[in-house]
């Protein structure tokens, strides 16, 4: 349960609010590299933290990220020019380069230099592997650029996608710390799923439902270790990191490709859900990449032409009552991302938490809550920089290990919890 | 509606549906409908038993016990008779006491038959000698026994470790958290 301000505070991110600042002071995936795939592309609308934006690259291949709006009269640049090293609204020929610097007002004589007094709201936009990522905040406090192993891995290693969830951006990163939910809404498809079946540790989430969770903090979040009971007396753990505000981790399986996710807010009731696999090891396998298109795994297919995932709340999202009666799927939903952002849409655009009964397993998600309340009143009042913007704080990993019933996995599986560049994940 | 830039079809894009095409799904999942969530309560307070482990847990205890409470109630030491052989918690009979923050004495045994959860609070490195004994009760009455273990700044990894070992086997949950407000965040979090 939190409390009405406390759930107002953590789901609200638009501009001067308190999680809006704090969101403000990380680099945040903004689009896919192939959503401006060459030079004077077409732009691109893009909606970030309850900001109209508009991305796109000019004749240099310079990214930008600008206001969505013409500075003179309020179109949208979405319709505009990209054309000799900016972007030209079509009404009057307003010219703008990748800063937001406005760079020709046709109207008015050049030698007057009225354009230079004209710019519009830029953030940077840089790519680092297969995303384009962007900071929102002061300029003075830009931290460095992003490590996300998955994003630094060559290319053939990565696959990244996006959805958009249509529900506040909390309610979807608190599935991905809940790891008690994978034995109920996702057992169908553990050994189904091309990107999950076949591992040892599916058998023990299956056989023991009941797992025991501890949760430690680290210094960009939480480490989540969920424990099933193994062979000869040793325990399976399943550790998923948590680093703040919004990057989730989800444990491997066998050899497959580890993933993870992002959840960005668009708005406070729209979020994008980031879902990345890679291998630290060794390229995807055509197979892999294959499935992970064609929507499996954590990825989803779409409505043609958009982000949006096919199945949806608008055609309930092709729920099948025979498929759950079978026990195919456990909700009836299918597919992963699907069955977790289904009921996390049906809790509505944001879920009304004085309302809920959280359990002693539910620790996970009441320390990560703490912890951006903690970070967010810090930042506030005493400008204190939050957890999870050093990019030390970006070098982790999943892992799924068996461990001797006395071990700790913080301190025995240390070494597995880092990315380390050329080593394979722990995973069972 | 966010949307890829290519010059694929658009399909089904809610602006181009009427209310009467919408799913229940989209219909009943707008701010508007959630006005109407019933308003009833939909749980009752739930029994949680609070138990300091040593004197970390113990100053923690004394400091978050006079915060307004459902049904926490809060223990600051565990009492036993002595014993050559370790207390075990399947007899009913067994000796031991906790003692409130009124200087009060209650029988574990009763204490633990009526709770929903019971949390130990512990600071890292302590050797949580009652541990056993109050996990061991909860599990046998099927009670949910949650570890929190407090650390700070000086707090070495062994010293987590070691309090860690001895309580896994006896709750569902250890946390192990820095700083004292997170007994309070976790405790409200769970409606105590």
């Amino acid at each position: 349960m939190l409390r009405k301000e406390q759930n107002e505070l953590l789901t609200q991110t638009g501009l001067g609010t308190p999680m809006g600042d704090m969101f403000r002071h990380y680099w945040i995936p903004a689009l896919l590299a192939n959503e401006l795939p060459e030079n004077e592309c077409p732009p691109v609308r893009v909606k970030l933290l309850s900001e109209r934006l508009l991305a796109f690259r000019d004749t240099e291949g310079r990214y930008g990220l600008i206001d969505e709006f013409c500075a003179h009269r309020g179109v949208s640049l979405w319709f505009g020019r990209n054309e000799e090293f900016g972007l030209r609204c079509p009404y009057h020929g307003w010219k703008y380069d990748v800063t937001g610097q406005c760079v020709d007002v046709p109207s008015e004589p050049v030698e007057g230099g009225f354009c230079k007094k004209i710019k519009l709201k830029s953030y940077p936009l840089v790519q680092i592997g297969d995303v384009l990522w962007t900071y929102m905040g002061k300029p003075e406090h830009e931290p460095p650029h992003p490590e996300w192993e998955f994003a630094r891995v060559p290319l053939e290693q990565s696959f990244t996608s996006k959805r958009w969830q249509e529900s506040n951006w909390l309610q979807a990163m608190e599935g991905g710390i809940d790891s008690s939910h994978v034995s109920f809404l996702h057992r169908g498809s553990l050994n189904t799923d091309p990107l999950f079946k076949g591992s040892k540790g599916n058998q023990y989430n299956l056989n023991d439902t009941r797992p025991v969770f501890e949760v430690v903090e680290q210094p960009g979040g939480l480490y989540i270790g969920a424990r099933r009971n193994a062979e000869n007396g040793k325990y399976y753990w399943r550790i998923t990191p948590w680093v703040m505000p919004s990057f989730t981790m989800i444990p491997p399986r066998g050899d497959h490709p580890i993933h993870g996710h992002f959840w960005i807010p668009i708005d406070d009731e729209n979020c994008w859900a980031w879902s990345f696999d890679y291998h630290p090891v060794r390229a995807l396998t055509p197979a892999e990449r294959r499935s992970m298109a064609d929507g499996q795994g954590i990825h989803v297919r779409y409505v043609p032409g958009s982000y949006r995932p096919l199945a949806n709340k608008d055609n309930d999202y092709l729920m099948d009552r025979a498929a759950q009666r079978a026990g195919i799927t456990y909700s009836g939903v299918e597919g992963i991302a699907m069955q977790d952002a289904s009921l996390q849409e049906s809790m509505g655009p944001i879920v009304d938490r004085t309302k809920e009964n959280l359990v002693s397993t539910d620790n996970g998600i009441i320390m990560a809550r703490h912890r951006l309340l903690k970070a967010a009143r810090a930042l506030r009042e005493k400008g204190t920089v939050p957890p999870g913007v050093d990019p030390d704080h970006h070098r982790v990993r999943s892992a799924a290990v068996i461990l001797a019933a006395e071990q700790t996995f913080k301190d025995a599986a240390k070494d597995d919890l880092i990315a380390r560049p050329g080593v394979a994940q722990s995973s069972v | 509606m966010p949307q890829k830039t290519t010059s694929l079809p658009v399909l089904a894009l809610p602006s181009l549906r009427s209310d009467a095409m919408q799913s229940e799904s989209a219909r009943l999942t707008t701010r508007n409908e959630s006005r109407f969530r019933v308003d009833y309560p939909n749980s009752i307070a739930r029994s949680v038993k609070v138990i300091a482990l040593d004197e970390t847990g113990r100053r923690l205890v004394d400091q978050i016990a006079l915060l307004p409470w459902a049904r926490a109630t809060f223990f600051t030491s565990l009492s036993h008779e002595q014993s050559p052989a370790p207390l075990r918690a399947e007899s009913n009979a067994v000796r031991a006491w906790l003692n409130d923050i009124a200087g009060q004495t209650k029988s574990l045994i009763e204490e633990i038959e009526i709770a929903d959860v019971v949390v130990m609070i512990v600071g890292a490195g302590s050797t949580a000698d009652a541990a056993p004994l109050i996990g061991e009760a909860c599990q046998l009455r099927n009670v949910t026994a949650v570890g929190l273990v407090l650390q700070d700044e000086e707090t070495t990894d062994e010293a987590i470790e070691r309090t860690l070992r001895k309580m896994r086997q006896f709750v569902t949950m250890l946390v192990v958290a820095s700083g004292d407000e997170y007994a309070e965040a976790m405790l409200t979090a769970l409606r105590a």
